[in-house]
């Protein structure tokens, strides 16, 4: 998994803020595609998504100015990609989704619930964004592989399968193992009692 | 703690039957919740799209970020070059409608509104035969009345029209700030709102502008530019050199409020020349203008000088790019 952002030259940010627009692609090419990721799993809609993404980096341009740090950037990404998908959320109509119409409401619930405990304070959330890459750094190899080829690649359960000659059934149990151990490893950042974890048995 | 299941749910992968089954064990206790919540978390913050940021970038991106640095400085009173047309900006639409070139033939229609996305052009016919070629971000508006002999039309942005003849029946392009009578012409005009000043140049007939109360301000003949202020509400004309721009669809560059130097940049590239602007405070200035690529570069800046007095000096080695000087 890549490390951090793009190129960290001594006047990136300044040639950021004065609206240089190949610094401004570097972080669109940096970031587009995980604020895509990001929303659509809030918004579903592949498009919305998209559209929503969009939407995060005009608004970032147009505040270009205001962003004090390189990690201001994607900071501000992020919180843009939460209002945006927040607003998005409430104006959307209950669509058929399921058929009980009520879980779809839980859902709908649960996922804005979910978007607006984010806060994507500078700090706390450049040590997420590390630990992360350094938690699934430490997977055990295969375990490592198959979450990479899934979540970063995209790639099905079975294609992963084929192309590390395992079986379905292994790389499922390596996706669960690497939930629960990225789980684990990222409590601290995540609004979770520690002692809980603790008693639980992995 | 079935992991599976949260799994499973996070990919898309569950049936309706699963996710309740996944809901009831979240509504059983808090700390299910919380924990679903945290893996929820961890897969929002690995998901990543799988678009090509390229092609995103380069079609719908980078040609937005032009339109609002204009915003930005349209309210600096810059030095225009109008060169060919000038542009006023619209509030910008953030419409899709997927890629490519589109050539429509309309029929009548009760009102018809066409809008063009960013990053395109499309070239539409209306009721009486006029081309239009609508560019990036603009769109135009006209009735039923059309068809029935009333050629009027809205313009927000910009349009090269190439207006059928019809003596008997003016062709009108209403923008918002001015009103173009059209008889029988070709011209083009920029009418984006964002900016302070319309120009509009004409190739061949004539072109009236009207203010909004219908009063003809003045009437425009070929070779002849007229730029209007809109903080001043003065109207200044200028004979230009047309030929230079009949060839108008192709190739065609427009700078939107960009500094000389960057222009020169870009000029550099085309034309394998090197430029050089002695005076700093000339490299910062910001131009308005289109330019056509596939001139001659001595003819770029012969018309660079005429429209607005860029004084240039050129020297050609050989096996050396020419040598360009500013001042």
């Amino acid at each position: 998994m890549e490390a951090g952002p793009f190129h960290l030259d001594t006047y990136f940010l300044q040639h950021f803020q004065e609206g240089n627009e190949s610094s401004f692609e570097e972080v669109f090419k940096t970031y587009y595609n995980r604020i895509v990721g990001f929303c659509q799993q809030f918004i579903g809609d592949k498009d919305q998504a998209q559209g929503v993404a969009q939407e995060a980096f005009v608004k970032l341009w147009l505040n270009r100015q205001k962003v004090e740090t390189v990690n201001g950037i994607h900071s501000f990404l992020y919180t843009a990609a939460k209002t945006d998908s927040l607003n998005y959320l409430r104006h959307q109509k209950v669509i058929g989704k399921y058929r009980d119409k009520q879980l779809h409401l839980k859902e709908e619930e649960l996922n804005r619930e979910i978007l607006e405990s984010f806060d994507f304070d500078q700090l706390e959330f450049m040590e997420l964004e590390k630990m992360i890459i350094r938690s699934i750094n430490e997977l055990p190899e295969k375990c490592r592989m198959v979450f990479e080829l899934s979540r970063i690649e995209g790639k099905k359960n079975c294609e992963i399968a084929a192309q590390l000659n395992i079986t379905v059934k292994s790389v499922e149990a390596n996706m669960t193992r690497a939930l629960k151990t990225l789980r684990v490893k990222l409590a601290e950042y995540l609004p979770l009692i520690l002692v809980q974890l603790i008693m639980k048995n992995f | 703690m079935d992991y599976q299941l949260i799994n499973k749910y996070l990919l898309g992968e569950t049936s309706e039957s699963e996710v309740r089954e996944l809901f009831n064990w979240i509504e059983e206790a808090p700390e299910n919740r919380k924990e679903f919540i945290a893996c929820k978390k961890v897969w929002a913050f690995t998901a990543r799209g799988n678009e090509s940021e390229d092609k995103i970038w380069r079609l719908l991106f980078a040609p937005r970020l032009k339109r609002h640095k204009l915003i930005r400085l349209s309210f600096q009173l810059a030095q225009y070059a109008a060169i060919l047309f000038l542009v006023f900006g619209s509030g910008f639409a953030f419409q899709y409608f997927g890629w490519g070139f589109n050539k429509e033939k309309l029929v009548y229609q009760k009102s018809t509104s066409i809008t063009v996305p960013l990053g395109q052009m499309t070239n539409v016919e209306l009721p009486d035969g006029t081309k239009v070629m609508l560019n990036s971000g603009s769109s135009i508006t006209y009735d039923g009345s059309f068809a029935l002999g009333k050629r009027q039309v809205s313009l927000n942005g910009e349009a090269y029209f190439d207006v059928a003849k019809d003596r008997e029946h003016p062709f009108v392009v209403q923008t918002f700030l001015l009103n173009f009578e059209v008889l029988g012409t070709s011209f083009n005009i920029e009418a984006y709102a964002e900016d302070i000043t319309i120009n509009t140049t004409l190739i061949e007939g004539s072109l009236g502008v009207k203010d909004k109360s219908q009063n003809r301000i003045l009437l425009l003949v070929p070779g002849e530019n007229a730029q209007y202020d809109a903080l001043t509400s003065k109207i200044s004309v200028t004979k230009v050199n047309t030929e230079i721009y009949t060839s108008w669809k192709e190739g065609l560059i427009t700078f939107r409020n960009e500094k000389l130097k960057d222009i020169a940049r870009k000029i550099e590239r085309w034309y394998n020349v090197k430029i050089i602007i002695n005076n700093q405070k000339l490299g910062e200035q910001a131009y308005f203008g289109t330019i056509l690529k596939n001139k001659p570069i001595d003819q770029i800046l012969e018309v660079l000088r005429l429209t607005s007095s860029l004084k240039y000096r050129m020297i050609t080695k050989t096996d050396v790019p020419t040598l360009i000087y500013w001042d």
